[in-house]
């Protein structure tokens, strides 16, 4: 066997007091995993959860190109398509982004900060388990009604009277159970953050990703409510006539619209939020250099808060007072700030130093680059003269596929492919690896790109067909050919997640002389984490404990050499 | 093909610091035709920005190919005089985001190139992170007053015509209401006609469309007159276009709003103004003349009916009375 990822194991073998593997599992592996409510077993679980629905996703969107590659196709029916359409824009965002999100926190966070074990474990476990059952729920409803009201089921369409069977309830119900369950396991994340940090892990000192993970859950504390709050209301209209989204009894359509789009948005932003920490995390490592934290941390707040406010700049269609329209203009252009900030931080970061390139490091320029294109052509998307012009076409959608594909499947893959020794104790096929990131970078190229195209062109999105002499064929037909080569990347790459664990050597517990404390802790981690907790000095402890070690060895040494003559 | 390229390329860039390299390469060369053939098509060279200048080409050259009048046009042609704001203001927008992708995707190029030696710890000057959030907002404010000043040029109405046509008050736009159902349009004009599908407008003429729907959210999408907007129950959305020259304007509605949402489509026949008088007029004697035939129809049959009740009734008593009779006689 040949690869890549002979690298020399840098990190000096000898840790005498990290030795422990825990107790010994009393069950089976699976009944063991299936009860437990470890923090790590949970963020595994909600982590492979989310990979096994990027697949799914990835299927379903080659379906839908594959129905749009030719005009007045006759692959599927109209019904078909919008239930894959609902369920595929259900799947991206309730069972890929937002468990990938909580997940990889919920894992990796406890760890940076020197935790042993999470503050209300219970209240993750049945969150998870909520999870797992909105999932089930959604994919189940295949065998009567799936949900086909389209990706956001505006009411008077998602009403009992013009969706009268069960597909919106199914929608209801699944992204309820999905956002309470995360919203629980959030829930856990925020109070052991804010309780359990290890001695000396002040604020200032916590990690990047710490620090992601402090914003996101507080962000997800406070939205998902606001969600949770309108999918009840729907289902009450839906139920007894409540009339919250009737325009007729006092209440409104608009109302669901600014509801749901302050949700959407910040699950936008927190997937931006979350995995531009963990390729700022990557970014440390491989370049041994310190990203500028102050600005950093700060910009991230900036777009927890300034993103999220953006909201209304996803109706500016809308009968809404122009105030709306200008403040969410406003605020989406203020994004530029932030994400400027970080980018050229990042990007500066890398370009200064002498690094090995290696698939997470691949994996996170992959993810700054898409997501750069999907941001900037957000901006055009943001502003009401152009958004009369191109919202509700592919254009629009092509900007947040680059930004969210950029963020979530390629920063969700250099995450995974940087933490994976410490979920695994495995080692990653790295050559695989960077295989499936060519693949799918250029798939995503060739899927998303012509869609710009398109979308200036006037394609309106949802449609499940056009007719030929609307001059969109050449577009969609890249298009499907792009998603095809995208599926056969996200396949491999997935594929090479499980064949990994089976076939690479193991991992040392800190194979990349990472600085943050997850490094401390065995691959993969014992159920309590650390033996023993260091005194976190500075925002490096790991580089401490480094040289700690190699001031002692040294002192050793010279203390032998001393007693030499003596004796 | 472009895959083992990029694989090749992942090779050679970290090529001094991979140990094995050279069994690396042997292994690329046992897939060589493909690679030949890549070779063929793209151009060589060691820069993976090749890659992405030979991908935008091979696009750019498939949708050239595809429609030559469509190719370069960004925006559609206006109509209108608002469209023109939006038009100019996307174009501005457009080459201000290429240049940030182009700068931004470059800069990571020219980050991740591979390092033939070592780059010192201390290289590089680091800018400061206040002034760079200055800079950034700067440029974000300025992008900002350039969008509001267009964008309100674009929602200004357009100056009221001089010559009021039928049904329009002086000084005031021409008001005709647009009803979204599932899965056509309404257009009620201010003289009681109306007319499904089809929109008939004048030329010159400042036109208020008030959207309305009597279901379900629909997108109102005539990109050269008025851009899009939401049709929404129970709420009014007033959108103002005033076209300069008479043509037929099509396009379909753009919110997903059920199973006939594909054929949902908009037409507007922009025709001179006393054209549109003829043509409203001619609409209202058409509705009236339909209404007249359904009405006679109706008085017809509510005659026939109460004709046919009569005779039941005179039958009926017929009836009765034989069977009295037949009672009395026994």
């Amino acid at each position: 066997m040949s690869r890549t990822t002979s690298y020399p194991q840098s990190m000096p073998p000898t840790r005498p007091e990290i030795s422990s593997d825990g107790p010994k599992p009393r069950q089976a592996r699976w009944a063991e995993l299936a009860s437990s409510a470890d923090h790590k077993d949970v963020g595994r679980i909600l982590i492979s959860s989310a990979f096994g629905s990027v697949f799914l996703a990835a299927l379903e969107l080659l379906l839908l190109r594959l129905q749009l590659a030719v005009p007045s196709n006759v692959f599927l029916d109209g019904i078909t398509f919008d239930r894959l359409l609902s369920v595929y824009g259900e799947t991206a965002i309730f069972l890929v982004a937002m468990p990938l999100i909580i997940g990889l926190l919920y894992y990796v966070v406890p760890l940076q900060i020197g935790a042993r074990t999470t503050a209300i474990p219970r209240v993750g476990q049945i969150g998870l388990w909520m999870f797992i059952f909105g999932g089930i729920l959604l994919y189940g409803s295949f065998l009567f009604t799936p949900p086909e009201a389209g990706i956001n089921p505006l009411p008077p369409f998602s009403d009992a009277t013009f969706s009268p069977n069960n597909g919106v309830d199914v929608w209801i119900t699944s992204t309820g159970l999905v956002t309470l369950g995360l919203l629980m396991v959030a829930i856990d994340l925020l109070t052991t953050l804010h309780n359990l940090r290890a001695p000396g892990m002040a604020w200032r000192r916590a990690p990047l990703f710490t620090w992601a993970g402090a914003i996101v859950t507080w962000l997800f504390v406070v939205v998902a409510p606001i969600f949770l709050a309108a999918i009840t209301m729907l289902m009450i209209d839906r139920l007894g006539g409540g009339g919250f989204f009737a325009g007729d009894s006092g209440g409104s359509p608009i109302l669901w619209q600014h509801l749901s789009y302050i949700f959407f948005t910040a699950i936008y932003m927190s997937a931006a939020i979350t995995f531009l920490a963990a390729i700022g995390e990557i970014v440390q490592t491989f370049t041994g250099r310190e990203l500028p934290r102050k600005s950093v941390t700060r910009s991230m707040i900036a777009i927890a808060i300034i993103g999220t406010l953006a909201w209304s700049q996803n109706m500016l269609t809308a009968p809404i007072p122009s105030g709306w329209k200008y403040f969410g203009m406003f605020m989406a252009i203020a994004l530029i700030v932030p994400f400027g900030l970080i980018f050229y931080n990042l990007i500066s970061t890398v370009s200064k130093s002498d690094f090995h390139m290696r698939a997470p490091l691949r994996f996170a320029l992959g993810a700054l680059s898409l997501a750069s294109i999907g941001l900037a052509a957000e901006i055009a998307q943001s502003t009401i003269a152009v958004a009369t012009q191109l919202s509700q076409t592919y254009d629009a959608w092509a900007a947040t596929h680059f930004a969210l594909i950029g963020f979530v499947v390629f920063g969700g893959f250099a995450a995974v492919t940087y933490w994976y020794p410490k979920m695994t104790g495995q080692q990653l096929n790295e050559d695989r690896a960077n295989k499936s990131f060519g693949l799918m970078f250029v798939g995503t190229l060739i899927a998303v790109l012509p869609l710009f195209l398109a979308g200036v062109a006037g394609q309106v999105t949802d449609s499940y067909r056009y007719f030929s002499f609307e001059d969109f064929e050449v577009y969609n037909l890249i298009a499907a050919v792009g998603t095809l080569i995208l599926f056969v990347g996200i396949v491999l790459a997935v594929g090479n997640l499980i064949m990994s664990r089976h076939e690479e050597p193991a991992a040392t517990p800190d194979p990349y002389r990472g600085d943050s404390l997850e490094w401390l802790a065995l691959s993969p981690p014992p159920a309590h984490n650390f033996d023993v907790l260091p005194d976190v000095r500075s925002t490096r402890p790991m580089r401490d404990i480094r040289e700690a070690i190699v001031r002692r060895d040294n002192e050793t040494a010279e203390a032998e050499s001393a007693a030499q003559p003596v004796a | 093909m472009a895959v083992l390229l990029v694989d090749r390329r992942g090779f050679k860039e970290v090529g001094n610091l991979i140990p094995n390299r050279k069994r690396m390469r042997r292994r690329g060369a046992a897939s060589a035709p493909a690679i030949r053939m890549a070779r063929v098509l793209l151009p060589r060279s060691r820069k993976p920005v090749s890659l992405f200048i030979s991908l935008a080409g091979v696009l750019l050259a498939f949708a050239l190919n595809a429609s030559p009048a469509m190719a370069l046009s960004l925006n559609p042609d206006a109509a209108s005089p608002g469209i023109e704001d939006g038009n100019t203001l996307h174009w501005i927008l457009f080459v201000v985001i290429l240049v940030v992708i182009v700068a931004v995707n470059l800069a990571i190029l020219r980050a991740a190139r591979p390092r033939t030696r070592a780059v010192s710890p201390k290289q590089g000057r680091n800018v400061s992170q206040v002034k760079l959030a200055v800079g950034l907002s700067v440029f974000a404010l300025a992008l900002f007053v350039v969008a509001t000043i267009f964008s309100d040029k674009s929602r200004e109405i357009p100056a009221v015509n001089a010559e009021p046509v039928a049904g329009q008050v002086k000084g005031e736009p021409l008001q005709i209401r647009a009803t979204g159902s599932q899965w056509l349009w309404r257009f009620d004009y201010p003289n009681a006609s109306f007319s499904y599908r089809r929109l008939v407008v004048p030329a010159g003429v400042t036109v208020q469309l008030d959207l309305e729907s009597t279901d379900v959210v629909h997108g109102w999408n005539l990109p050269e007159l008025t851009g899009k907007a939401q049709a929404i129950p129970g709420k009014t959305n007033s959108i103002y276009f005033r076209a300069d020259e008479p043509g037929i304007y099509e396009n379909r509605s753009s919110m997903l709003s059920g199973q006939g949402y594909d054929t949902m489509g908009i037409e507007v026949h922009v025709v001179p103004p006393a054209e549109y008088e003829a043509a409203i007029d001619l609409l209202r004697k058409e509705i009236q003349f339909a209404q007249d035939k359904v009405e006679a129809e109706f008085e017809l049959e509510r005659k026939k009916s109460e004709i046919s009740e009569m005779q039941a009734e005179k039958t009926e008593n017929q009836i009765q009375n034989n069977q009295i009779e037949s009672a009395a006689s026994e």
